[in-house]
């Protein structure tokens, strides 16, 4: 009994380094290919002959990465303080104002999850074009500004767990609805906003579509886009190192910002799926 | 008393008025302009919208050769890569239920790579799968496989690759699933244990009922999510045929429905581009809808659920 049990655990732990393997091996050799040389890279090699750390400096020279840095940064920042503004005030209204109507609006939000962009980018890119904002930052930016139906499911999720005695105790002392949001609701909310805040700075990060619809000058480039192109301009998987240096120059600010912010990580998913 | 309430609509608009401003501009104004370019010849900066009627469907449906291929690789990805994908995400979120010690590690490193960005990550696996000297086909090869596929370069083989993407970044479906797994309550499973019931009658009578809602909600938003996939198909495709091959090689067979559609925008046929967006969104309702009346057969709702 007791040999058949440890025989189990040694299966069962098998089977979870067998998939931890298959999902972080894949990372390992990014890492080890991008520190190769050159000749070395098309061949079946998986560990460096030498561990050529000067790709990570020729990388910088070949590709503008800082200038890139700097702008997905920015679309990162100005994208995610626009999620979280806007998101607050309507998720709140959503979760702790009675209304008429209220159940038929959020449902419309739901509704718009459902919305293929194909439907909406060519009447929001001719908005745009007639705004003069194609080649600039601004469509990246300023509809991070008018709440986005995922964000505000994810807030009006937690703000619906708030204590509603303690507001309604606030409400009979006087208290106006934004000053008991602004002062009582969010401040609660810290981790939720926190994961808000925290899926649209990766979503922005990791975009590829729309930086690649909007951006057409090579100095407005995000890392997503630059990255890409710069691995398409080389052609046929030619100096994959350097690609694999940029990928994981790209992956590493991720990784660490995960690391420091795992629990509002996991918390956003578990809020996103619990309830469906 | 009218006063109040009107004071409290104020409130409640002025709260709601970021969506309501976005919703009106960037989603309402969109759909309805777009169903109406549908049905017209149209080019941004060149061609007025002309109404031509139906036209714009009947060439899509009849004539553009591009239209049955780009929504068979979508079905394709939809009907085999998404079930599999879900396969895994149970099967991970199943052994990490299970396990007491040591289970955060394992999640950890389970969801790192629905960290990476998609630019990233098709092209690491445009290397990973790199028919001669990529590390999966050596492997290959190693076990005795004389003839590996060759993946991004082969058309039967491309689709099958992209998929391998999608369940590499299984993990933020898994840790929903997970959520989902945790918390059916113990004294169910101890219930089936004393009427002398088995794993597999634990999993059908206790584990899959109870999950089930989850299970819907990870299926719609995995359908929705793989019918517009885009990114890796576009990156995997140019970095293994380079930039100047036509739009998802090889032979087409990565051009999803995304990639057929953003290319007749760049080409600038807003009109045509336009119907193809709203066949999109039809087999969007559709499938969903199929997927939601089959949920009264298999969703469990307790009477504490909606």
């Amino acid at each position: 009994m007791r040999s058949r049990r440890f025989l189990v655990a040694v299966a069962e732990h098998s089977v979870l380094i067998g998939f931890a393997a298959i999902f972080t091996l894949p990372l390992l050799y990014l890492v080890l290919q991008s520190l190769m040389p050159m000749d070395q890279v098309k061949t079946a090699a998986l560990w460096p002959r030498d561990f050529q750390w000067s790709n990570y400096r020729e990388v910088f020279v070949r590709i503008p990465l800082l200038r890139y840095l700097g702008n997905t940064l920015l679309i990162c920042l100005v994208s995610t303080i626009g999620t979280v503004v806007s998101t607050v005030p309507v998720a709140y209204a959503f979760a702790q104002l009675r209304w008429r109507g209220r159940g038929a609006v959020f449902a419309l939000v739901l509704s718009t999850m459902m919305l293929p962009y194909q439907v909406t980018f060519m009447p929001q890119y001719e908005i745009f074009s007639k705004l003069g904002w194609i080649g600039t930052f601004l469509p990246l930016t300023v509809p991070s500004f008018f709440a986005d139906a995922f964000s505000i499911f994810l807030l009006r999720q937690f703000f619906l767990t708030l204590p509603g005695d303690v507001l309604d105790a606030a409400r009979i002392d006087g208290a106006g609805e934004w000053r008991l949001l602004l002062r009582m609701a969010a401040p609660m909310a810290k981790p939720a906003i926190m994961s808000v805040a925290l899926f649209q700075f990766l979503f922005a990060w990791s975009d590829f579509f729309g930086p690649l619809l909007y951006l057409n000058d090579e100095n407005h480039y995000t890392l997503a886009v630059g990255i890409q192109q710069f691995q398409s301009q080389a052609g046929k998987l030619g100096e994959g190192n350097l690609t694999l240096a940029a990928c994981a120059l790209f992956v590493l600010p991720i990784m660490v910002l995960f690391l420091f912010a795992q629990k509002a990580f996991i918390e956003g998913v578990n809020l996103s799926g619990v309830k469906g | 008393m009218n006063r109040a309430k009107g004071r409290r609509a104020v409130l409640v608009v002025s709260m709601l008025s970021p969506w309501l401003i976005g919703f009106a501009a960037l989603t309402a104004y969109p759909i309805v302009i777009s169903a109406y370019y549908s049905f017209t010849r149209y080019s941004f900066g060149t061609v007025d919208p002309q109404w031509i009627g139906w036209d714009n469907y009947t060439y899509l449906f009849t004539k553009d050769p591009n239209f049955g291929h780009a929504l068979r690789n979508t079905l394709f990805l939809a009907a085999v890569g998404l079930p599999l994908r879900m396969l895994v995400a149970f099967v991970t979120a199943g052994l990490l239920a299970t396990k007491r010690r040591g289970a955060g590690i394992y999640r950890v490193l389970y969801y790192l790579p629905t960290l990476v960005p998609s630019v990233a990550g098709a092209l690491l696996f445009t290397f990973l799968l790199q028919p001669e000297y990529g590390p999966v086909n050596r492997l290959l090869h190693a076990l005795g496989v004389s003839h590996p596929p060759l993946w991004f370069f082969d058309p039967n083989w491309s689709k099958p690759a992209l998929t391998l993407i999608s369940i590499w970044s299984v993990g933020d479906t898994m840790l929903i699933l997970l959520a989902g797994l945790l918390n059916v309550p113990r004294t169910l499973y101890e219930a089936v244990e004393l009427d002398g019931g088995g794993p597999w009658t634990k999993f059908r009578h206790v584990t899959f009922p109870m999950v089930s809602p989850v299970t819907f909600f990870i299926l719609v938003t995995g359908l929705i999510g793989v019918l517009q996939s885009f990114d890796e198909a576009y990156i995997s495709s140019s970095a293994a045929a380079g930039p100047q091959a036509p739009p998802g090689a090889p032979e087409g067979s990565l051009l999803t429905y995304p990639l057929m559609q953003l290319n007749a925008f760049q080409h600038n046929r807003v009109g045509y581009a336009s119907a193809m967006a709203w066949v999109m969104f039809l087999m969007t309702l559709v499938l969903t809808a199929l997927v939601t009346v089959s949920r009264k057969r298999w969703v469990h709702t307790s009477a504490g659920e909606a």
